[in-house]
């Protein structure tokens, strides 16, 4: 219980509303299959287009699907795919990173070039380029984004681990015989995965972005999956009539990547000192306050 | 400064022949038989004597370095083979489509520079106010709003809803506003919290500290000591969304229906079309590679302390 | 009332409110400065010199918030109180300002040329053309040669010597009638150290400009200073005459810091006399005597309350310790 409560003090400085956000797309995404009302797949070509009823509450799609139902699954896509990219792309970038930290020397020089190259290629190319090359379908996406995502987590934990193993009580370690796995797993591994993971957290938004663009582009999520970029790109051809299922699925992405970013700016911008909040200003003057007296009382 | 130049070209030179052994590995790596797949895209069935025809066409059965020198000795020459699709040539086309893809993402990058501008400097204006909020919660919408939906609420509300400016095609100057702004969105949002964020950080700095002793205003410190440290900063993050401007293309040509690289690269991509693919690949990485050269050079120009190291 | 000091503190006290914590870093200082009189405030690091001189002027960093108390009088008009608008028409017009560090108090991207002129064209009203010329005048006066070619080099081409003289020719620009110099050599080479004082004592002299010459050496205040203030924990330990406070320093801190000074005659490799413990961190004001945990003359009493400052046997001298007071009475 103890562990925990550094974590715990240290999501409480984080801002409210990306937590809030964050939460709301991890429980939807977690639990879609009990919350979605009605089948998402469920055609229904008798009630195509239609507005908000009691019935379906934010409509149908032009197949007479069920808008809302088909919102909520499609963030357990969302939620699920992101989470495999961040997983298999963390653990290639942590196993690279902590490999070049440690070992330095021509290791060090050969994989950061290949991050460096991989960092200067915007991530839709590399992963249009599998796909093109290997042919779409909902692991090469996967595996593709991967691919593009991993050198950012890599360069990351390059730079944890060279921080790690520079630390005193890690050279102390070597002087006194600890094996290099010992080094490597029970110091170098934890310390790395811990930071790396921040970063990570605060990066999903732009996976998710580009699991959406993918399927907006027919290259991603494929249909009947309900995916958001893949449910605006299908309503696309009907704007005129029927925007709301273009406007819908829209803003649910742009919802849940605002929490991620929001999140993602706050780690950023930790470092620049800020003026006093209204709220610590008053407490301070309070502190100062009690000085004051405490000394004529003297 | 020439010494730098010079080294910087050859620089450049390096990166794009490894670029080119990139794009050439990808296509050659392709699981599968590519006979067999260029066979059947061309609606042929896959006897395996059209197969081996097919093979023999492309060179299948040559030794891949010799592939590799004949493939960019052609590519060097703007030569980038016959479509598997088409049959017609990979080039045939392109410098259009490269002008109508320059067009977009130049336009973009002006408008970008000026919304991003004029955002960080309101924000740094009045900082933690109110035009401070308002520019923080417009760069983090345009950061977070995928541009795919920025390109459908353009069309909507521009196009359908207020018929101001086309939603279709590359015409004139008036059907270039909306794909201008959808890919300046993004690019727009960061650069201004790169205006906003390195302006703030400059005015915590100690030389800040001097020129407040100077008796200097907030507006002339603004202006006259922040400013010029941040421009090359600025050009860097400004060449760094220059160079996403490409992904960004692939996204909105088509929405727009302009034919441009990108709408290509991504017709490559969906029908498997190696030729188009690498040659698209091959164009997209020279141009960053070129972009890259263009910041370091600019930022070897504003940043006094950069010239002084090559100098 | 002509006869008023140039610069007149009096009871100041200062608390800086940031994000962590709340300090008082200055606890009512008292002191004046008289036209071409030379001002030395001397105190180990973190004893509140800079805010005590900064925080009245308004040059304090953004995330702290500065609350003052007390009056600092300059030229006839109180400071505190002005609004910002005002106190920035005070600074680098009369008062010049000297940092702590030359590496960091230029700007690296403009060329130290302008850097000068700047102050020109803003506090006489020169075209910038005038402003340049004024700027060479400048460069010549703090003594750097080739003047002309130093004028269009950037701060990160001078060396740390040089770059404190492009300071002080920025803090001289406006003509101001009082200097601060914020620990001036600290930062410097010690081969630099005394040519930087040495400029310093020598254009205050020449242009009749107050200064305040703020160090945490006792070294460099003896042929520097007129007066000075010991400071210890964000209050005033001793202040008087220079002559006789180095002479005969009475509170137990200068004595210490005094003693601390390396002597001629100390056998080389001899060990540093310095005070023994460490200086309190700095927080709420303290109940009594500050100095309390490293006197070797503390009695029960100096916890008890804060020792005022009270007149010493030398009128002219004043401290704050409840047991040189109390034996000056029993005298
Ligand atoms: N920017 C600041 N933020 C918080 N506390 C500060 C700041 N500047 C000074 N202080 C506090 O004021 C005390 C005195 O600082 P300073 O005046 O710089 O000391 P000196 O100049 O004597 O070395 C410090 O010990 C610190 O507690
Ligand atoms: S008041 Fe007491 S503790 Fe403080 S300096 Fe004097 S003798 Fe020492
Ligand atoms: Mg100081």
């Amino acid at each position: 219980m103890n562990r925990l409560k550094p974590a715990f003090a240290r999501l409480n400085k984080l801002p409210r509303v990306a937590l809030i956000v964050i939460g709301l797309f991890l429980a939807l995404g977690s639990f879609a299959p009990w919350l979605a009302p009605q089948d998402p797949s469920a055609q229904n070509l008798l009630e195509t287009g239609l507005g908000p009823t009691a019935a379906h509450w934010l409509g149908t799609d032009h197949l007479g699907r069920d808008t809302l139902s088909r919102l909520i699954i499609a963030a357990n896509t969302s939620l699920v795919s992101v989470g495999s990219v961040l997983i298999i792309a963390m653990t290639v970038g942590v196993a690279m990173g902590t490999i070049a930290g440690y070992h330095r020397g021509w290791v060090d020089d050969l994989l950061m070039r290949i991050v460096d190259v991989g960092l200067s290629i915007p991530s839709l190319i590399t992963a249009l380029a599998v796909i093109g090359i290997v042919g779409p379908g909902y692991w090469t996406m996967v595996l593709a984004l991967s691919l593009a995502w991993w050198p950012m987590s890599g360069r990351i934990s390059r730079a944890v681990a060279v921080s790690i193993m520079s630390k005193p009580h890690i050279e102390a370690l070597r002087v006194l015989g600890a094996s290099p796995w010992r080094i490597y797993f029970g110091h170098l591994l934890p310390g790395t995965i811990g930071a790396v993971m921040v970063y990570a957290t605060a990066d999903a938004g732009t996976a998710a972005l580009a699991v959406a663009t993918l399927s907006f582009l027919g290259l991603g999520i494929q249909p009947p999956t309900p995916e958001w970029g893949q449910m605006l790109v299908d309503a696309l051809p009907y704007l005129e009539s029927d925007p709301r299922q273009v406007i819908l699925p829209g803003l649910a992405l742009t919802a849940a990547v605002i929490g991620f970013n929001i999140l993602g700016e706050s780690i950023a911008l930790n470092r620049i000192p800020k003026p006093l909040s209204r709220r610590t200003l008053a407490l301070r003057r309070i502190e100062v306050a009690g000085w004051a007296k405490e000394n004529s009382d003297a | 400064m020439i010494h730098f130049i010079s080294k910087r070209l050859r620089h450049s030179l390096v990166l794009l022949f490894m670029a080119s052994l990139v794009c050439f590995t990808l296509v050659v790596s392709a699981p599968g038989n590519v006979a067999v797949l260029i066979a059947e895209l061309r609606g042929a069935v896959a006897t395996p004597g059209y197969v081996e025809k097919v093979a023999e066409e492309i060179g299948l059965h040559k030794p891949l370095l010799m592939r590799y020198a004949g493939w960019l000795g052609d590519a060097v020459r703007g030569d980038f083979g016959i479509s598997y699709r088409t049959g017609q040539e990979v080039s045939a086309d392109l410098p259009k489509r490269m002008l109508v893809t320059g067009t977009l993402i130049v336009g973009s990058a002006v408008v970008a520079t000026l919304l991003g501008l004029a955002l960080g400097f309101l924000g740094a204006f009045w900082p933690y106010r109110l035009p401070d909020r308002v520019s923080r919660g417009l760069a983090l919408l345009g950061a977070s709003t995928p541009t795919f939906f920025v390109g459908a609420l353009m069309i909507y509300g521009f196009s359908v809803t207020f018929q101001l400016f086309p939603s279709f095609g590359f015409g004139g100057p008036e059907s270039w506003v909306l794909p201008w702004v959808t890919v300046a969105v993004l690019p727009a949002a960061v650069l201004s919290r790169v205006v906003r964020v390195g302006l703030e950080e400059a005015m915590a700095s100690p030389f800040v500290l001097t020129a407040k002793s100077k008796g200097l205003g907030r507006t002339a410190i603004l202006f006259r000591d922040a400013l010029p440290n941040i421009i090359p900063v600025f050009i860097n993050a400004l060449g760094t969304q220059v160079g996403l401007m490409t992904a960004t293309a692939i996204i909105v040509e088509p929405l727009f229906a302009w034919q441009g690289v990108g709408d290509y690269f991504l017709q490559g991509v969906k029908f498997r079309d190696f030729m188009v693919v690498q040659a698209c690949l091959l164009i997209f990485l020279a141009f960053f590679i070129v972009v890259n050269l263009i910041v370091d050079l600019a930022v070897l120009m504003t940043d006094p302390r950069v010239r002084r190291q090559w100098s | 009332m002509h006869d008023e000091p140039l610069l007149n503190v009096s009871n100041l006290t200062v608390d800086l409110l940031t994000a962590k914590a709340a300090v008082r870093p200055v606890d009512g200082v008292s002191y004046t400065v008289r036209q071409g009189e030379c001002l030395a405030i001397v105190g180990e690091s973190g004893s509140g010199k800079t805010v005590m001189n900064f925080a009245p002027l308004g040059l304090m960093p953004t995330g702290v918030t500065t609350n003052l108390s007390g009056s600092v009088r300059f030229d006839g008009r109180e400071l505190i109180g002005l609004p910002e608008s005002e106190i920035r028409k005070v600074r680098g017009k009369s008062i010049g300002f000297i940092f702590q560090d030359p590496m960091s108090a230029l700007n690296p991207v403009r060329r130290v040329g302008r850097q000068i002129a700047e102050m020109a064209e803003l506090h006489l009203k020169m075209t910038p053309r005038a402003a340049e010329e004024r700027a060479l005048e400048l460069i010549k006066l703090v003594g750097i040669s080739d003047p002309a070619a130093r004028l269009r080099q950037f701060p990160h081409e001078l060396s740390g010597g040089l770059r404190q003289r492009i300071v002080i020719a920025i803090a001289l620009a406006g003509e101001p009638k009082l200097l601060i110099a914020d620990e001036p050599t600290t930062a410097l080479d010690v081969t630099v150290q005394a040519q930087i004082l040495r400029l310093l004592k020598d254009l205050q002299r020449r242009l009749n400009m107050a200064m305040v010459l703020i160090t945490h050496d006792m070294g460099v205040v003896a042929g520097a200073a007129d007066n000075i203030v010991v400071m210890y924990a964000a209050r005033a330990a001793e202040r008087g005459p220079v002559d006789k406070v180095l002479v005969t320093p009475r509170h137990p801190y200068t004595r210490g810091l005094i003693n601390a000074i390396p002597r001629r005659e100390d056998p080389i490799g001899s060990e540093f006399r310095g005070l023994p413990g460490i200086p309190p961190t700095l927080g709420a004001p303290f109940k009594g005597c500050a100095f309390a945990p490293r006197c070797e003359l503390a009695i029960p009493a100096c916890t008890a309350s804060r020792p005022p400052l009270a007149r010493s046997a030398d009128s002219a001298v004043v401290v704050a310790c409840a047991v040189v007071n109390q034996r000056k009475a029993a005298a």
